[in-house]
This record gives structure tokens, C-alpha cells and sequence, in this order.
């Protein structure tokens, strides 16, 4: 097909669906930049002419993917590229400045990563072929999470304008400048991004990692604490075999006799201080078991006195009084 | 105690509702054993360290944490229990077969992470570190717990 600087005929050319996809391209430039010799010049400015209703007029009903490779290297780029010449309602993409394919789902709802870039241009030739034919619904999958996070326009109907163009229907990924703009390398973003919020976030839990900077690091010293931690619930589990005579305290006892005389209240109330031990219904929902038994209520302000209070008699038979009042003496010292 | 971030909820119980697991597992072993039982220093260690594990797991929330499900369930096991939990609606995720095919690598951080934390088998890498948090923060404060009963019992 002879490819003349008509826009008419370029018009007819994009539509006719067994095109090469570089002659559609050609005929694409073309009817935009009618003195199209070299690919980049003036592109821009060409193709700012196109509306909404221009395009759907070129575009036809076959909707067409264009892959548009802008560049020197346009020729190498074709072979790689995987046009699908189904029939699409709705969205329609245009790539300005990678070539990228784009895909297209059947019933309209996918979504195309498209970067608007401009500085991108000069900087990325590379050739990425994101192979969305074959990925196209995990794609779609992580586009539509994506579509979320980063402020994409999912139109089927009206026009989005970015910077420098005015397109219609597609959808388009901010892509950061100077950075890989095909779906998979956007969804690799985000992921990485997720990860090394929770590295800061596990920067601040783990003592003495402020200093050090960089994944591999950061994971080291998170590792050597969960170890170090485990270690010393080893170690303090040795010290308790050791320390622990095995006294003949039976808690669930005291927990059903506690339940038994006092009544379960819910809110704190002061006269608790004055008692050794108080229960109340803590409503934390953390464990279910504990539902049927009182919760001990450790306030630090309590002056226990537990060789003197009631529920504790049954405590007296034995040294096991003594081991379990430096318990809980502990216990509501230290917290 | 309870800390919270906008994204990630690492909230943990207070330091009470570890204490009372733990003295009551602790309490259980006691009464499972008899005492004229001839249980070496080490067994009893052994018995206390899985106590404070499986106390812990229940304190910090029993079924809504991937590492304390785990962690119940290794202990369940260990005894022939059959514990269940109810199923929770998992997000498909990708990686997972990705994380499979990779097991040749040298072993590096991510999967020695793993290792450690309880359930952190078959996780997400994002997944892990929020679990790792929270696992964290409850070790440290099941050790606290167990260092003030050692405090406590410890001959003065």
C-alpha cells in the first residue's frame, strides 16, 4: 500500500484490518504529521491536534490497537509485538512514547498502563514488550489494584487529558519519570513499595537499626533479634524450671471462687483499690477461654495485701502463698 | 501498650492478658504432673518454653494471626490434637508459586525470616513483615512477663 500524506487515505489504510501493524502505524503518523519523515519530529505536535472525535473517526469500529513506536528503532519493534485484531468496545489506547502493546479485552474492561511521559521518550528506547496478550487478566487484575493506588482514570466513555494530549478512553499509570513503564515493572513498584514500608515500620520495633540502611542489613538485624528474642524466652524458661518448686496453687480454683464472690463489673470503680483482688469482665475480646473466668486486675496502684484478704485463704497450706504473692507482687510492680 | 499504624495493625494486648495465659498454662502443667514426678531440669525447661509459646499465641489473638494459627497448630499437633481453625478468606496472590520455584536460591534473609516466625512458610514476602511485627512485639512482651516471674521467684 502506497503510503501518501492523505489523511483520508491514511484513514481508510487504519482501517482496513489486514494492515501490517507497521503500516498502520506509518498510516497513524502520517495522518497525523503528514510530513512524516523521521518518527519524532514534531510528533507531538501533530498529534495534540487529535480529539476525542477525531480518533473515534479513524479508529472505526474495529478498534484497533496501535501500537505506536516512536523512535529510531521502529522496525525491530514490530515482530515483537502481538497485535490482536479483535473487536473492542470502548476503550481504545494509544501509546505514545514506549512501545508497549496494548491489550484488549473482549468485553471492555481491561485497562491499558499508559505513561505520558515526554521526558521518557529521550531517555528510554529500550524495547519492552510487556506480553499483556498472554498475561492480559493478571494484568487487568493488578491494574485494577493498582487503579486504585495510583490515581488511574477509568474511562469508557469520556476523554482524560493528560499533559500534553488529549486522548480518549484509556487508562493511564503515572509512571515516575525515568522508570519502567510496563504493567509487570509498575506492579513490581508497588509491591516493593509495600515491602519496604513495613521494613521502616519494623525499623522502628527492632532497638538500634537506625543506623542501618538497606534491605539486606535491615533483615539481618531483624532476624538476629527474633532469634535473640527466642533465645531468651529459652533461657528464662530454664530459669523458671530451676527457680520453680512446683507449688500446689490451683488457679483455676481461685479464679472460680473469685467469680463467685465478687460480682462481675465492668467498668473500673475505685473501691477495687481497697480489695486485694478484683475481677472484671475485661473487655478485650483477645482470647475467649478466659470468658467463663474473671480477669485478674493488674493495677499498679493497688497495695496487695494477700495474705490478709479473703480470696486468698485458700492460699494457706503450705509455701506456695508465699511463691505466688512475690508473683503477683512482681507482676503489679512492674506493670 | 498497644501501638498502631495507619496501615499495618500491629496492635498487641497488654501485658496482664500474657500474664494470665502464661500463669495459667503454667498452672496446667503443674496439675498435669504429679509431683512426686522425677522430671529433670531440662524436661521441665522443655515443658515451660512450649507452655509460654502456646500461651502467647493465645494471648496475642489466637486465630487472627497467621503465626499464632501456626503456632497452635504445630503444638496442637505435637500432642495429636486436631485443632481447626475457621477458614479465612486468603487474597490470591501471585507470589506464592513464584516463591516455589524459587527454592533453589542460596537461602537468604528473606526465607531465614521465614523460618523463624512461625507460619511464615507460605507468605506473602508484605505479609511477612507484618507478621514479623507483631510476633515481635508479642516475644517481647511474653519475655517481660516471664522476667518479672523470675524476678518474683528467685530467692531474694
Amino acid at each position: 500500500m502506497k503510503m501518501n500524506g492523505g489523511a483520508i487515505e491514511a484513514d481508510l489504510l487504519l482501517n482496513c484490518t489486514d494492515m501490517s501493524v507497521l503500516e498502520r502505524q506509518r498510516a497513524h503518523l502520517k495522518y497525523l504529521n503528514p510530513g512524516f519523515d523521521s518518527p519524532l519530529a514534531g510528533f507531538f505536535s501533530g498529534s495534540s491536534v487529535i480529539d476525542g472525535g477525531v480518533i473515534d473517526g479513524f479508529l472505526g469500529t474495529d478498534g484497533l490497537n496501535l501500537p505506536m513506536i516512536y523512535g529510531e528503532n521502529t522496525v525491530e519493534g514490530d515482530p515483537r509485538l502481538s497485535i490482536s485484531p479483535e473487536t473492542m468496545t470502548g476503550t481504545r489506547n494509544f501509546k505514545k512514547r514506549k512501545f508497549d502493546t496494548e491489550t484488549k479485552d473482549c468485553d471492555g474492561k481491561k485497562k491499558m498502563m499508559m505513561n505520558r511521559h515526554e521526558e521518557e521518550v529521550e531517555e528510554e528506547e529500550k524495547s519492552k514488550i510487556t506480553e499483556q496478550n498472554n498475561g492480559s487478566t493478571k494484568s487487568i487484575k493488578k491494574m485494577k489494584n493498582k487503579a486504585k493506588k495510583e490515581e488511574n482514570s477509568c474511562s469508557n466513555d469520556s476523554s482524560k487529558v493528560t499533559k500534553e494530549l488529549q486522548k480518549t478512553d484509556y487508562i493511564h499509570v503515572r509512571a515516575r519519570r525515568g522508570q519502567a513503564t510496563d504493567s509487570h515493572s509498575i506492579a513490581e513498584r508497588v509491591r516493593r513499595e509495600k515491602i519496604s514500608e513495613r521494613m521502616k515500620f519494623l525499623q522502628d520495633l527492632v532497638p538500634g537499626c537506625d543506623k542501618i540502611t538497606g534491605k539486606a542489613g535491615m533483615l539481618d538485624e531483624i532476624i538476629n533479634y527474633v532469634q535473640s528474642l527466642q533465645r531468651q524466652i529459652e533461657f528464662l524458661s530454664m530459669k523458671l524450671a530451676v527457680v520453680n518448686p512446683r507449688p500446689d496453687f490451683d488457679i483455676d480454683d481461685i479464679f472460680a471462687k473469685e467469680v463467685a464472690s465478687t460480682p462481675m463489673t465492668v467498668v473500673p470503680s475505685p473501691e477495687m483499690v481497697n480489695s486485694g483482688y478484683s475481677h472484671e469482665m475485661v473487655n478485650s475480646g483477645y482470647s475467649n477461654e478466659m470468658a467463663s473466668s474473671g480477669y485478674l486486675h493488674f493495677n499498679p496502684m493497688q497495695q496487695v495485701d494477700t495474705t490478709t484478704s479473703d480470696p486468698l485463704s485458700c492460699f494457706n497450706n503450705g509455701q506456695a502463698p508465699s511463691m505466688w504473692d512475690s508473683h503477683v507482687q512482681n507482676l503489679y510492680g512492674s506493670l | 501498650m498497644a501501638s498502631s499504624d495507619k496501615t499495618i495493625n500491629t496492635d498487641v494486648p497488654e501485658k496482664d492478658v500474657f500474664a494470665i495465659h502464661f500463669l495459667q498454662s503454667l498452672s496446667n502443667l503443674t496439675t498435669q504432673n504429679p509431683f512426686n514426678s522425677p522430671d529433670t531440669t531440662n524436661y521441665r525447661a522443655r515443658k515451660i518454653k512450649k507452655a509460654a509459646y502456646v500461651s502467647m499465641a493465645k494471648a496475642a489473638g489466637g486465630s487472627s494471626r497467621l503465626w499464632s494459627r501456626a503456632l497452635l497448630g504445630r503444638a496442637a499437633k505435637e500432642n495429636n490434637k486436631i485443632v481447626r481453625f475457621a477458614r479465612r478468606k486468603r487474597k490470591v496472590t501471585w507470589k506464592i508459586s513464584s516463591k516455589r520455584r524459587s527454592d533453589q536460591r542460596a537461602p537468604e534473609a528473606t526465607d531465614r525470616l521465614r523460618n523463624l516466625v512461625p507460619g511464615g512458610g507460605t507468605m506473602e514476602t508484605s505479609k511477612l513483615m507484618e507478621e514479623t511485627a507483631h510476633y515481635i512485639k508479642c516475644l517481647s512482651m511474653q519475655v517481660k512477663v516471664m522476667q518479672c516471674l523470675v524476678d518474683g521467684l528467685s530467692p531474694k
